[in-house]
């Protein structure tokens, strides 16, 4: 851990994207969310814990995931996040913005 | 929408949701803190790391919450906010908008508590879905034959379907084998209605309303006492003693209270009964109609209504006890019916002593017993439909009249919408904006609708009871009214919301923008809603003239007696405890010391008032001969007995001979004075004087001693003028009826009245003090409550179709000034200007009336059984409520017209 690492904050919204992201790939909770998104950026990214809730809530109340409760990988109580077939749909949509996005600065700064 | 119950869900399930959502981020903190430790740190300085790192934990569970309480309930206040700042605003309009809400909700929820407490209530007693009436139908008699098993009745009947009767009263035997071993009752237990005795406490009397109810009654309904034990089969037994059960009411009245009524001694018609029971304050007997003061054991009746009355028990053929039954668990009313009818078939097959008698049997039906007997349900259910179907018209009328202003008000607001749509608000979010400030509207309307209500409920019991002190039908607010006022202030709401909200909302915002005034559709729209107001304001004119006239016909009925300046009263005499024949004396005496009341110009007495007569039994009701002992059979003449002075004080002319008077006595010649059209009908013109009326059944014959002017007798509708008055003295009815011919008030001698009664004796009440007049009106009350009720309804619809029409017109009219402005620029009068409008206002009535005509002609039919010498389709009640209607409708449009006309040229001009 010798530099710093970047906190999520360059692209508002993108927080929602990881959450989805991560949840197509295998139900989670809370904890092990954050704990894949900083793993599989190679701790580039360091999701600041506190929003992650509001943001499940949000993502909750959209219907785009699902909360059930469940056991951990070491056997605590805890609610386990799923991704439903609106939620798909939703990441498939932010997925193809985000990469119209970084297609543009990628252009911007190669023209640079 | 799925959306709008998620969150709503979300809320709901808020603190659960607020729970799991602190055990997760605690579950968080947990395992970094161990992530963090596992890594070489301490357990404590872990646990300051993993929070430190995770931010503020009660702000984020805050934030978190948040999203899923509050955007939801803020939207809402927001909306609630906006809309009381657009309701202020917009003073006049909200006020306006209020107010015929309130009138409208106010007027639905009192009839409704009125439904609610006849037709919707169930007895209050434990369980009342088990509770089942037995009643039998069957074919009467035809005209001519008497073959009938039923030989008397005593209790009321009803017509069924096709031509039956349908009555709940058996005889005691069918009673007694119902009950033996039946599989389906866990209780069969009856009653008959004892009607008014004079209850006598503490040498104190009054008159008190009773029912005679076996040993089973109490336990059958399972009531609980509020003070000593009800009625058991004990009291039953031969030989146990008198004992009476007495209403919480009574108590209190009485008593002063459930505990001192215990043990206590009263006399009921001057027979000893103790009390040793008081029932539940709520609790008002089987029949909302009757509502009992006093419960006595059944077989005491022999005791209060003398040895004569036992026969009935043994009587197969006479009709007289009422039942109920509990079904037994699990039982249904269709199996119970099943089980009993055949039962009751081979009883009642029994008492048939012909082959006429066995050809048309009675057959048992059970009915529901929850809400009780159905007097008060068959008495004013149809009523009742009628009134709800008014008001309900009238709070359409009332939703169509803010529907329409908000119409005329979105269009005002179009700009105000389309801006907010182009800057990106939802359209749900803002029809949900407008839908709300709706409700609110509506909701305001409908709290001022209650208070509405709580008056209207009690003019309504005023003006239905007519002044009778037996009156039973109490209707309340209770919650389940309250939440039907509720719902339908919200259902208004969204009624008269929705239509606009979505109007003004529309998606194609970019002509408002532009140009800032409305398109076609909206005025269409107002078109309709205007149309329909007056379409529905016709219907109830054409109501409140068909019963304002049917109460015009019945008020100019000629009577052939005095209406005014008469008192009414009665007196039991029996009841107290005098018999025959000192009580023909007690009496006659009585009528002389009323005569000597200063101001009291006559008095008489008779078997019961002129209009009631029939009601209350005749004199004589058996075959009546005319002429000789051979002679004619009198057919449809009514029988009363009357006292000295009677034609006098009634102001009857005496057309031959006299009028029943003081050499009238027990032991003279019996005597009777007939009407006019009775000694037409069977003399011609022949003398009747001295001739003879013959009562075959109790052979006895009448001399004519006097011809009088024809009186309506026994009810305004159907009364009769073929009367036969025979003298009180000869002919001693238990119950009389005083009338005192006075100067003034009648009412102002009351007082004196009770005084000479107290005199003679203390022990007689004074009961059914009435002025004539009232007395007469007594038997019209329905119809002059319809026609009181609908005029008023009548004038609300008128008033509120025509504040519709001006609102519409006016709208319109300032819409139209540019192009007023340029026809009188081209030289158009003020005249046609004005004409311009008012065309628009009579075509827009014309249209209503055409489409209401054909409506009212065919609902007119459903209103026929209420009226009196009117056709449903009365022409002149029609052109008069079209008249009306036009004039209200020239008087509404007049006033924008003539600001129409008003309109500067110019001005008009400068502002396009």
């Amino acid at each position: 851990m010798g530099r710093k690492a970047q906190k999520n904050d360059s692209l508002p919204g993108s927080l929602d994207m990881l959450i989805l992201r991560t949840l197509s790939l295998r139900d989670l909770h809370g904890y092990g969310i954050v704990q894949f998104i900083q793993q599989s950026s190679d701790n580039e990214l360091l999701v600041e814990e506190g929003s992650l809730y509001p943001a499940l809530q949000r993502l909750e109340l959209n219907g785009w995931i699902d909360g059930v409760w469940g056991v951990t990988s070491n056997n605590r109580r805890a609610r386990i996040y799923k991704i439903t077939a609106a939620g798909r749909k939703q990441l498939a949509v932010e997925t193809r913005q985000y990469a119209k996005l970084t297609l543009a600065i990628a252009r911007v700064m190669g023209a640079g | 929408m799925t959306d709008v119950l998620r969150r709503l869900r979300y809320w709901i399930e808020s603190a659960k949701r607020s729970e799991a959502l602190r055990e997760e981020m605690e579950l968080h903190l947990a395992e970094k803190a161990a992530e963090l430790q596992a890594d070489g740190m301490t357990a404590e300085r872990a646990r300051s790391e993993a929070r430190r790192r995770f931010g503020n934990v009660g702000l984020k569970h805050e934030e978190s919450r948040e999203i899923w309480v509050t955007r939801f309930w803020s939207e809402l206040g927001q909306d609630v906010r906006y809309g009381c700042r657009t309701m202020t605003a917009n003073k006049a309009f909200s006020a306006l908008a209020v107010l015929s809400l309130a009138l409208g909700i106010g007027a639905n929820t009192a009839i409704y508590s009125f439904m609610e407490s006849i037709l919707l209530r169930s007895l209050p007693v434990a369980d009342p879905e088990s509770l089942v009436v037995l009643n039998w139908h069957s074919r009467p008699p035809q005209e001519g034959s008497r073959e009938w098993v039923i030989h008397g009745l005593q209790g009321l009947f009803w017509p069924g379907d096709k031509g039956t009767l349908v009555s709940g009263i058996f005889p005691y035997a069918a009673f007694e084998t119902l009950r033996e071993g039946n599989p389906v009752f866990s209780t069969l237990f009856g009653y008959f209605n004892g009607h008014n005795r004079n209850l006598a406490v503490r040498g104190q009397a009054a008159s008190a309303s009773s029912e005679y109810v076996t040993g089973d009654y109490f336990r059958g309904l399972e009531v609980l006492p509020a003070a000593g034990r009800l009625i058991n089969s004990e009291d039953e037994r031969a030989g146990a003693a008198a004992v009476a059960v007495i209403s919480f009411a009574t108590s209190q009245n009485r008593f002063g209270g459930p505990a001192n009524a215990i043990g206590q001694s009263i006399l009921v018609d001057n027979i000893p009964f103790t009390v040793i029971g008081v029932t539940p304050p709520e609790f008002f007997g089987v029949d909302p109609a009757v509502a009992p003061d006093l419960y006595l054991p059944l077989h005491t009746n022999v005791l209060v209504d003398g040895t004569g009355a036992a026969r009935m028990y043994g009587d197969g053929n006479f009709y007289w006890i009422e039942m109920m039954g509990r079904l037994r668990p699990g039982v249904s009313i269709a199996q119970a019916q099943a089980a009993l009818a055949p039962h009751f078939h081979q009883w009642v097959a029994t008492t048939a002593k012909t082959d006429g008698e066995r050809a048309n049997l009675p057959a048992l039906i059970l009915n529901p017993g929850a809400e009780g007997l159905g007097s008060l349900r068959r008495q004013y259910s149809k009523p009742l439909y009628v009134l709800l179907a008014m008001v309900g018209l009238i709070l359409a009328i009332t939703c169509a009249n803010i529907a329409n202003l908000l119409l005329a008000r979105a269009a005002a607001r179009r700009r105000e919408m389309a801006v907010r749509l182009s800057l990106g608000a939802g359209r749900f979010r803002v029809v949900r904006q407008l839908l709300t400030e709706s409700v609110m509207l509506a909701s305001l309307g409908g709290a001022l609708g209650v208070l509405f209500a709580i008056w209207g409920v009690r003019s309504l019991t005023l003006l239905l009871s007519n002044g009778r002190e037996d009156f039973t039908l109490h209707a309340e607010l209770n919650w389940s009214v309250l939440g039907v006022t509720a719902a339908l202030s919200v259902v208004c709401g969204l009624l008269f919301g929705l239509a606009p909200a979505i109007q003004s909302t529309s998606p194609d915002v970019m002509p408002a923008l532009k140009n800032g005034r409305g398109g076609g559709p909206r005025r269409r729209a107002q078109h309709v809603l205007v149309v329909a107001q007056i379409a529905v304001s016709f219907l109830l004119l054409v109501a409140a003239g068909l019963f304002v006239r049917t109460l015009n016909k019945l008020h100019s009925v000629q009577l052939g007696y005095a209406r005014e300046n008469i008192l009414l009263f009665s007196l039991n005499a029996r009841q107290a405890g005098h018999r025959d024949p000192e009580m023909a004396t007690f009496y006659a005496n009585l009528r002389k010391r009323f005569e000597s009341i200063p101001g009291v110009s006559s008095a008489t007495l008779s078997q019961s008032s002129i209009i009631s007569a029939g009601m209350a039994g005749g004199a004589y009701r058996g075959t009546m001969k005319i002429g000789a002992v051979t002679g004619v059979t009198i057919v449809g003449a009514g029988v009363m007995a009357a006292g000295p002075r009677f034609l006098t004080t009634m102001q009857i002319p005496i057309l031959a001979g006299r009028e029943i008077d003081e050499r009238d006595q027990p032991g003279s010649p019996s005597v009777a004075v007939i009407s006019e059209r009775l000694a037409r009908t069977y003399f011609g013109n022949e003398n009747p004087l001295g001739r003879r009326v013959t009562f075959v059944d109790e052979k006895r014959d009448l001399e004519i001693v006097g011809v009088s002017a024809n009186v309506r007798y026994g009810g305004l509708k159907e009364g009769s003028p073929m009367t036969v008055f025979t003298a009180a003295s000869q002919f001693p009815p238990d119950r009389v009826t005083y009338a005192l011919r006075v100067a003034g008030d009648p009412l102002t001698y009351v007082r004196s009245v009770h005084e000479v009664v107290r005199e003679a004796d203390s022990r007689i009440p004074v009961t059914n003090v009435f002025t004539q007049a009232a007395e007469i009106d007594r038997t019209i009350s329905r119809e002059i409550t319809f026609s009181k009720l609908c005029t008023g309804f009548a004038v609300l619809a008128l008033l509120i179709a025509c504040v519709g029409l001006y609102g519409t017109v006016s709208y319109s009219v300032a819409r139209q000034v540019g192009e007023i402005g340029i026809r009188m620029a081209l030289g158009a009068q003020r005249g046609a200007v004005v004409w311009m409008v008012l065309h628009r206002v009579l075509l827009l009535a014309a249209v209503g009336l055409a489409i209401s005509v054909p409506a009212a002609l065919s609902a007119s039919q459903l209103v026929k059984s209420f009226l009196f010498e009117t056709q449903p389709n009365d022409p002149g009640t029609l052109a008069l409520a079209g008249v009306v209607l036009l004039s209200a409708a020239i008087l509404a449009g007049y006033a924008p017209a003539r600001r129409a006309s008003r309109i500067d040229p110019l001005a008009a001009l400068r502002h396009e």
